[in-house]
């Protein structure tokens, strides 16, 4: 699908960001040669990462740790200059720190804040109404609606330190979200929030993405958050792109079976086990088999015809497993081939 | 449109002020305890001075030295500057970050943090001034003050503030580099200014030669030049030259701080998460 410039809103080329780090030995006598005679260690940290986001789009941007994604982040958002390649965010270079530019993005770290620490969220909010020059009514008009979509009314007076991790979160999401930037970077959003609070951040984040139409770029361990958000997914790892495309293409590719449980009434099982389809586990009654698509609905409508059947699952492999097989493939440098709908995966090599 | 922008960013330091204001205001122990560090060396150079023979060069008397040393801390005060403590300890635990991704710049949040701990120290220290020159009034001599030395005290102190935040800012941007620039700011802005800027002993007694250098460098006009003011001891021609050479050093600091400031955004690695 091409897209025009105007729908663009971010475009890499061949970006590349590598860090010299200070090395250092255990040791007294270690650290002594390392004052007079200091070792560096380069890291390649993003290597020609090439990508193009549309306007409106969420991006999952998935990775290891280490991958290079908030990186990638930092570079998009200004905060770090790249070593080499080109950027344009919004038809900025970010790095130059345009005020326009600034006042179009927002980066949300989940263990980070924006909120000053001393203070009530509701008086970090009137500080940045004034940093970003929103008017009275602008102001107002927006913090009832995200006040009320992140339901944080009884909490916006309370300093900002005594508030739970939740409270804080929801509180850092509107206070990022007040100047309606155009562009929304999330890196580990729901990280260290139980489980009701992720739900509630994404059913936010669904809901505001529906009446706002913000870029957003995710990252996030958990998949949940990458299955519920993202419309597409970026896979990098060792800093190198691996895979862009539908989340969709990428199940299908890396696991074209399906996981289908199945309990039986009794007796033995009672439809033939053909190609396409193979048994992992069986306990008693129950069975489990991965199943090539094409072979489902036949498995499943010959079990629903037998009538003996107790229960019939089936599942899609969890994301986390294909996710992680997916890294532990690349970097074992396995050769994958590319998929179509317009997704790709690439390999080390094609990359570098 | 520039208008605009002015008019935005005004407003977005005022809010930024207020808001160190309101923090501050949660401390109020701390800054007792920081005004009372502000008070102690100068009574203690004061008492000092007042205790030893002075020689016939001196130009100094007992009432010079008494009105020296009860405007030293409320003058120190004004002009200290925090900013070489902040920006470093921000760019080693990368939350200089945050600031950086405000339409907003990182400096001017941390020296407005700065200048609103100077502003409400006044309120420990302007009554302990007040008081003590009033205990003391019959020792000083003050007859010579008018409106207009007083204004040209304040420019003094408003320019030495500036000269300060300024080397204090160029020196803090050598974080980039460095992981600590206490040593740094010791050497520059510690010992030097201690000696050269009149704080242990008024630069207006200064032997010639050693006053002709303190009046060329910067650190005359953080601290002795608005005191000099008030005793009545300079011409309008002196004051002016004063002012010229803080406008000149703010300028050239100025300078630095954008050179470094520029080549330290490029290497600066956002660590922290």
């Amino acid at each position: 699908m091409t897209q025009t410039i105007n729908e663009v809103a971010i475009v890499t080329r061949q970006l590349s960001r590598s860090f010299s780090i200070r090395q250092k030995s255990e040791g007294l006598a270690a650290s002594l040669r390392n004052f007079f005679s200091p070792v560096y260690k380069t890291v390649n940290a993003v290597c020609d990462l090439e990508m193009s986001i549309g306007r409106g789009e969420i991006i999952g941007f998935l990775g290891p740790n280490g991958a290079g994604k908030t990186t990638t982040l930092k570079m998009l958002s200004g905060l770090l200059v790249p070593s080499s390649g080109n950027i344009e965010v919004l038809g900025f270079t970010p790095f130059n720190r345009d005020h326009d530019f600034l006042k179009s993005i927002s980066l949300v770290m989940g263990q980070k804040q924006n909120l000053w620490w001393d203070l009530p969220p509701v008086e970090t909010f009137e500080i940045h109404r004034r940093i970003y020059g929103l008017s009275d009514e602008q102001y107002r008009t927006r913090i009832d609606e995200l006040v009320e979509m992140l339901e944080i009314s009884d909490c916006l007076e309370t300093q900002t330190r005594k508030l739970s991790l939740g409270q804080r979160m929801r509180c850092e999401l509107a206070v990022s979200l007040l100047h309606q930037p155009s562009i929304l970077f999330l890196d580990e959003p729901t990280i260290g929030l139980d489980i009701l609070m992720q739900k509630k951040i994404r059913s936010f984040l669904l809901d505001y993405h529906r009446r706002f139409k913000p870029t957003i770029l995710l990252t996030s361990h958990y998949m949940d958050d990458v299955a519920a958000l993202a419309q597409r997914v970026i896979v990098i790892n060792h800093g190198c792109k691996i895979f862009d495309g539908r989340l969709r293409d990428l199940t299908d590719h890396m696991r074209p079976e399906k996981i289908m449980t199945v309990i039986i009434n009794n007796g033995e099982f009672p439809c033939q086990i053909r190609d396409g389809c193979r048994l992992i586990h069986q306990e008693g009654q129950l069975y489990r088999f991965l199943v090539r698509r094409e072979v489902v609905g036949e498995l499943a409508a010959c079990l629903y015809n037998t009538g003996q059947i107790a229960d019939l699952t089936i599942e899609d492999a969890p994301l986390e497993e294909i996710i992680g097989q997916l890294f532990t493939d690349n970097g074992a440098g396995a050769a994958v081939s590319a998929s179509g709908q317009g997704s790709t995966i690439s390999t080390p090599a094609q990359t570098s | 449109m520039i208008q605009n922008r002015i008019s935005q960013s005004f407003n977005a330091h005022l809010a930024t002020l207020q808001a160190h204001f309101k923090i501050i205001f949660t401390y109020r122990g701390m800054m007792l305890i920081q005004a009372v560090r502000l008070i102690l060396l100068p009574l203690v150079l004061a008492a000092a001075w007042l205790s030893i023979e002075k020689t016939a060069e001196n130009p100094y008397s007992d009432a010079d030295y008494l009105l020296y040393y009860l405007l030293v801390p409320v003058i120190l005060n004004l002009t200290d500057s925090r900013l070489v403590f902040r920006f470093p300890m921000a760019v080693r635990d990368g939350s200089l970050s945050r600031e950086l991704l405000k339409p907003f710049p990182p400096l001017s949040g941390y020296a407005l943090e700065s200048i609103a701990n100077n502003l409400i120290q006044l309120v420990y220290l302007l009554p302990f001034t007040l008081l003590a020159g009033y205990a003391i009034s019959d020792r000083l001599q003050l007859g010579h003050l008018n409106l207009q030395l007083l204004l040209c005290m304040l420019v003094a102190i408003v320019l030495g503030g500036l000269v300060r935040m300024l080397i204090s800012g160029s020196i803090s941007l050598v974080g980039f580099w460095l992981e600590d620039v206490t040593t740094l700011n010791l050497i520059l802005n510690g010992g030097i200014w201690a000696l050269l800027g009149g704080m242990i002993v008024p630069v207006a007694t200064f032997p010639q030669h050693i006053r002709s250098i303190a009046e060329m460098l910067p650190y005359r006009y953080m601290l002795s030049f608005p005191i000099e003011i008030v005793t009545g001891r300079l011409s309008q021609a002196q004051i002016l030259q004063g002012f010229a050479v803080t406008i000149f050093w703010s300028l050239f600091f100025a300078l630095i701080m954008r050179l470094i400031w520029k080549r330290g955004l490029k290497i600066y690695a956002a660590y922290g998460g």
